[in-house]
């Protein structure tokens, strides 16, 4: 009854796009898991992303895969400023602040992007093949993507476990006052850490904009600011590796769900979309998570 | 002078701990700071640190007015503070803690660090690679204290070095800091409610009350003090 070729399909499709978001709930968790502040303006940055892809792309025919570290530089260069500007004085501050703070950054950052850009929705396209396996057409634009995000969660992997800065970032999350009384700059390492959110969240948007390709406009990144929310609570909120690994494992849900509501909306003959459902089906996993493991899945 | 304290106030938000306590330490001496629960003593020295910010008054080290200087800044200066509930990283293994110690100093003599840690507490050889959340009270105070001298300090604070330690530890911990200042050159400077102990190795002791600085001297002067007595030493 089930194609062979449209599982594997799906298969595919599930792993690759989980790595996309993977890297963007590691983009959320960084800036949760560091200074205990939720991005609810996480969509914008990531839109800003694929805007910086599309331009550079699209006007200056650079390369896709080198706007990614452009993306990078310039959301961390971003993210410094915002924490010097704002968020340095939100560290501990009550959730409602942070939660207002980060929602009115995200809604002035997307109002900009429509009186600059026009709210037209854009696309390009980058043609680098297709990959014919067993009857499965795997588009090499998305593959290189999905490599990217691994590449960058692999560096941000590394900074945090295996460098003396991430041993210092280890340590102010573990106990800020221990921190500042062995000489850490507390500070500077919140700035750094909100910098690297931001940089790894508007790089996202750039891999984002490489496997989609299409849909680039100012309120682009609104779905995937949930998208990422539910995500990071499976991953366990501050999890590097686990933001990846929830991340494919959030594919697959929306891959096999995806399935399941076709095969019944052609089974019983319902009029339902499939997609949408697919969506509402995320926060019954997020709920059933916070039920269940709340911690999240992939927290030591 | 290693440390002047003038007229020092403090709090948090609206509350106001520290009115104004005058405190001099000299150089490679050991003074103890007595006084009852909320008299502010962790408030002082977290304010001469600069974990809270003082509001008013100066701190100076050395000869610096270091009094709106960060933490980090203090800590590269040598100050340090081995702080109250000791606030170690508990999920860092042992020799972990003990190389963040060194971090103000860029990581610059680790090796030599850890080799006077572990001599001076051959404890925490044995558990180097264990988290720190899993020691004893003990020996979390021992982890605490060498995590400070790995900063090689020239000036280190103690926030009641033997708070929940059997007294017997609380009396070996204190030998050991007298014996380090008299091997290092290290000064120091302690809150403390173990008041024996501290008293047979302090040269000078202030004791505070609601914040201020009531009475101050050598220790058996101020031991002789009818009232001090009566609240402090239970004799």
């Amino acid at each position: 009854m089930v194609d062979p070729a449209l599982v594997l399909s799906s298969v595919v499709t599930a792993l690759l796009v989980g790595c996309i978001y993977g890297v963007l709930t590691l983009g959320l968790n960084i800036v949760f898991g560091v200074l205990r502040i939720v991005n609810v303006g996480f969509g914008a940055f990531v839109m800003l992303g694929a805007y910086i892809t599309y331009f550079l792309y699209k006007d200056y025919g650079v390369n896709p895969l080198l706007t990614i570290p452009v993306s990078f530089a310039i959301g961390f260069a971003l993210g410094y400023a915002m924490y010097y500007a704002a968020f340095r004085r939100l560290v501990g501050a009550p959730e409602l602040s942070t939660l207002l703070a980060t929602f009115a950054v995200g809604v002035l950052i997307q109002e900009l992007a429509r009186i600059a850009w026009s709210p037209d929705i854009r696309g390009f396209t980058w043609d680098i093949g297709v990959l014919e396996l067993a009857g499965v057409r795997i588009v090499y634009s998305k593959v290189v993507a999905a490599l990217s995000a691994l590449a960058v969660v692999a560096g941000v992997y590394y900074l945090f476990t295996r460098t003396r800065f991430g041993l210092a970032v280890r340590a102010v999350v573990q106990d800020p006052e221990g921190a500042m009384v062995v000489g850490i700059n507390v500070d500077r390492i919140y700035a750094v850490s909100m910098a690297l959110g931001i940089g790894v969240t508007v790089a996202g948007g750039s891999i984002l904009a490489i496997y989609l390709q299409q849909g680039i406009e100012p309120y682009m990144g609104i779905p995937y600011t949930l998208l990422a929310f539910v995500i990071a609570v499976m991953a366990g909120l501050g999890s590097i590796l686990g933001s990846l690994y929830a991340g494919i494992l959030f594919g697959f849900f929306e891959a096999a769900s995806f399935l399941a509501f076709s095969m019944i909306k052609d089974a019983l003959g319902l009029d339902i979309l499939p997609y949408v459902l697919t969506r509402s089906a995320a926060f019954f996993l997020l709920l059933l998570t916070l039920l269940l493991k709340p911690e999240g899945l992939f927290r030591r | 002078m290693e440390l002047v304290v003038e007229r020092l106030e403090a709090g948090y938000g609206e509350m106001q701990v520290l009115w104004g306590v005058d405190l001099k330490v000299e150089k490679g001496s050991f003074t103890v700071v007595l006084g009852p629960n909320g008299a502010g003593k962790t408030t002082l020295l977290r304010a001469i640190m600069g974990v809270v910010r003082p509001w008013r008054g100066r701190v100076v080290y050395r000869g610096v007015d270091v009094t709106s200087l960060p933490p980090h800044r203090k800590v590269a200066m040598g100050m340090t503070l081995v702080p109250e509930g000791r606030r170690l990283f508990p999920e860092l293994t042992v020799e972990e803690n003990l190389v963040l110690g060194a971090y103000s100093r860029g990581f610059k003599g680790v090796e030599e660090g850890l080799e006077l840690v572990y001599r001076v507490f051959p404890r925490l050889k044995e558990r180097r690679g264990q988290k720190a959340g899993t020691l004893s009270g003990g020996e979390q105070q021992m982890l605490a204290i060498g995590r400070a001298l790995m900063s090689r300090p020239r000036l280190l604070m103690l926030d009641e070095p033997s708070q929940g330690l059997a007294p017997k530890l609380a009396a070996e911990i204190i030998e050991l800091l007298a014996r380090l200042r008299d091997e290092e050159g290290l000064t120091l400077l302690m809150v403390e409610q173990n008041v024996a102990a501290a008293l047979r190795r302090a040269d000078m002791v202030y004791v505070m009350e609601q914040g201020r600085i009531v009475v101050s001297g050598p220790p058996d002067k101020v031991a002789s003090i009818e009232d001090i007595r009566r609240a402090y030493f239970g004799l």
